[in-house]
């Protein structure tokens, strides 16, 4: 759009109605215009603004981004309460609320911090991990791996774990799981459908079995010792506590995820299990919901959120949980929800 | 004679699950409630257990229709030999009763950090979670709503489908996912009947291995303790208690309902 690289348009759009959202003074249309021109200046100012927008709920990067203090090293270098020097795996990194949890974690990860992003498609996963070391000027602080896997098959969820093991512990004080892979399923359709037991285990392979045996290596590969903190992440929905019709599979796969990490937190009380449930989000996957699902009433209702702009930029969600991260302090195996936060 | 109170009338009845343990409780508990004429399908992988059990209760109501389907439900021949044994059963019935009970621990002599293998996970949700849907689905098709026809489905379901307990993450996400999928099936079909039902710690081969395999020091001592101080239910107690409210019909579509509620 504005000759900006391609991984910045999704992520400086979203960081427009973000920006927006924040009640700031580019609401309106003229403003945006100025903004524009004013981004396309220089690329430090592209990434001080973009910078700012990934951080806009955060006080302390708030105040570091003020006109009066623009120093470049406070806004990079890492944030107070920063999580660590940290292996960080992110599924589902390509687009959507993983990419945008890419850019906000890579804030937060000291430098020789691992972020190994993970997806289906090496394109978008290369195109990211460029786009993330232009943030920081060519700067090389993060070892950023790209992991192209499909974690529906067996060889996926492998090549992923073998991808962490080849980490060297040593240096880590932080291994960071999010698992943000999913897959909505067929929501055209109704439970009643469902004939074809291979379809619902394709899909519960994705959504719960690839989630739950990641978990498994990771953990596996990087054992409980001091000193090491180990935090899992499951990004969940309202859908794991309330059923929504047309949306069985998804639903399901949920219930089950949510569970299954209680679990963990019940069996590992040296593991931070989180189960964040992000809102609705303006992503690829929210489109599918408002074009697809079966249910009349639930398709129109996904409409009006999208064109009464009550959609969620991945950023405001993001750093909500970008914060429970940085506190710390929520009860483990905990399913909290960014309306609750 | 039969009062509507005590029995369902002429039904088709589909209990999966039925050669041991609590499904064979309830294919004998349920069967002096079904009028004349009406069917019982059974459904397991053991032949020969199904065979003896139909046996039995052919001697005791010569009046049912029944029949066995043994099938693996993890697989898709297994659900749809299901669905052919309820083909070319008599349509003339009021009452629908699938019970979705076939059910498998899992292996709980071990915790969540061990299940790397993705194949085992998927073939326990094969079983425990996709086999329930497809059957749901299958049967409900096979016997589409009609005017006079009461169609309920239930879901043998569990505390743990609400509570995490240590070493059983299969179990536990296994029937959390179930309730979840009746949930929604009940959202979509209204006139649909549909119960999660927690029959409460049942005196099962299941429990067996819960109490001699759990990995959990306190939970396996926990089931111990129930074992050995008689605190187990039987089977009979608790389709009891599932009879009633079955009858009663007054749950709420999609309603979770433990033994201990009740």
């Amino acid at each position: 759009m504005w000759g900006f690289t391609g991984g910045f348009e999704v992520s400086m759009h979203d960081c427009r109605r973000d920006v927006s959202q924040s009640a700031q003074s580019f609401e309106k249309r003229a403003e945006m215009h100025e903004m524009h021109s004013f981004l396309s200046e220089s690329l430090d100012i592209k990434r001080h603004t973009l910078l700012r927008c990934i951080n806009t709920q955060h006080p302390a990067s708030l105040k570091a981004a003020s006109p009066q203090h623009p120093n470049m090293e406070n806004e990079i270098s890492p944030e107070p309460r920063d999580l660590g020097r940290a292996l960080c795996i992110i599924t589902g990194a390509s687009k959507g609320f993983g990419r945008t949890l890419a850019f906000q974690l890579s804030c937060l990860l000291k430098p020789r911090s691992v972020l190994m992003l993970v997806a289906r498609s090496a394109e978008q996963l290369n195109q990211l991990k460029e786009d993330i070391i232009t943030l920081y000027g060519g700067q090389n602080k993060l070892d950023i791996r790209c992991v192209q896997a499909d974690l529906e098959k067996k060889e996926g969820v492998e090549k992923t774990v073998q991808a962490a093991k080849e980490t060297s512990v040593s240096e880590l004080d932080h291994i960071l799981l999010i698992n943000n892979a999913a897959s909505l399923g067929d929501v055209s359709r109704f439970a009643l459908t469902f004939t074809d037991p291979a379809e619902v285990n394709r899909y519960l392979s994705l959504n719960v079995s690839g989630a739950l045996s990641l978990t498994a290596g990771v953990l596996q590969a990087f054992p409980h010792r001091l000193s090491l903190r180990r935090s899992v992440v499951n990004i969940s929905s309202l859908c794991a506590l309330k059923p929504f019709p047309s949306w069985v599979l998804y639903c399901t796969g949920k219930a089950a995820r949510d569970m299954m990490f209680r679990v963990l937190a019940e069996e590992e009380p040296d593991v931070r299990v989180l189960s964040y449930a992000p809102g609705p989000l303006d992503t690829d996957m929210q489109l599918q919901a408002r074009r697809f699902s079966g249910d009349l009433q639930l398709r129109r209702s996904f409409s009006s959120m999208f064109s009464e702009g009550q959609l969620l930029s991945c950023e405001t969600s993001g750093a909500k949980l970008m914060k429970l991260l940085q506190d710390n302090d929520f009860q483990s195996g905990a399913h909290l929800d960014f309306y609750e936060l | 004679m039969m009062s509507s109170a005590s029995g369902f009338g002429k039904a088709l009845v589909i209990i999966t699950g039925a050669s041991k343990g609590f499904g064979r409780a309830l294919a004998l508990s349920i069967a002096p409630r079904l009028a004349a004429g009406s069917a019982l399908i059974l459904a397991a992988r053991s032949d020969d257990l199904l065979q003896q059990l139909k046996a039995d209760l052919s001697r005791a109501h010569p009046a049912l229709t029944l029949r066995c389907a043994a099938a693996d439900l993890s697989c898709q021949a297994g659900v749809e030999s299901v669905i052919a044994a309820i083909t070319h059963s008599d349509p003339d019935i009021e009452h629908l009763l699938l019970f979705n009970n076939a059910a498998s621990l899992g292996d709980v002599s071990r915790f969540c950090g061990d299940f790397t293998d993705v194949d085992e996970v998927n073939s326990y949700l094969s079983l425990n979670v996709s086999s329930a849907l497809c059957v749901t689905a299958g049967v409900l098709r096979a016997v589409p709503r009609r005017s006079g026809l009461t169609r309920v489905v239930v879901n043998i379901s569990s505390l743990c489908a609400l509570r995490p307990f240590p070493s059983w993450v299969l179990y536990c996400s296994g029937k959390a996912a179930r309730d979840m999928m009746f949930r929604v099936l009940a959202e979509e079909e209204p006139e649909l009947r549909v119960l999660n039902y927690a029959p409460g710690p049942l005196d099962t081969d299941m429990q067996r291995q819960a109490r001699s395999s759990s990995a959990d020091d306190a939970l396996r001592s926990s089931f111990s303790v129930m074992h050995a101080q008689g605190q187990l239910l039987t089977c009979d107690q608790s389709i009891s208690k599932l009879m009633q409210v079955l009858l009663e019909d007054k749950y709420t579509s999609g309603a979770h309902l433990d033994f201990y509620d009740l």
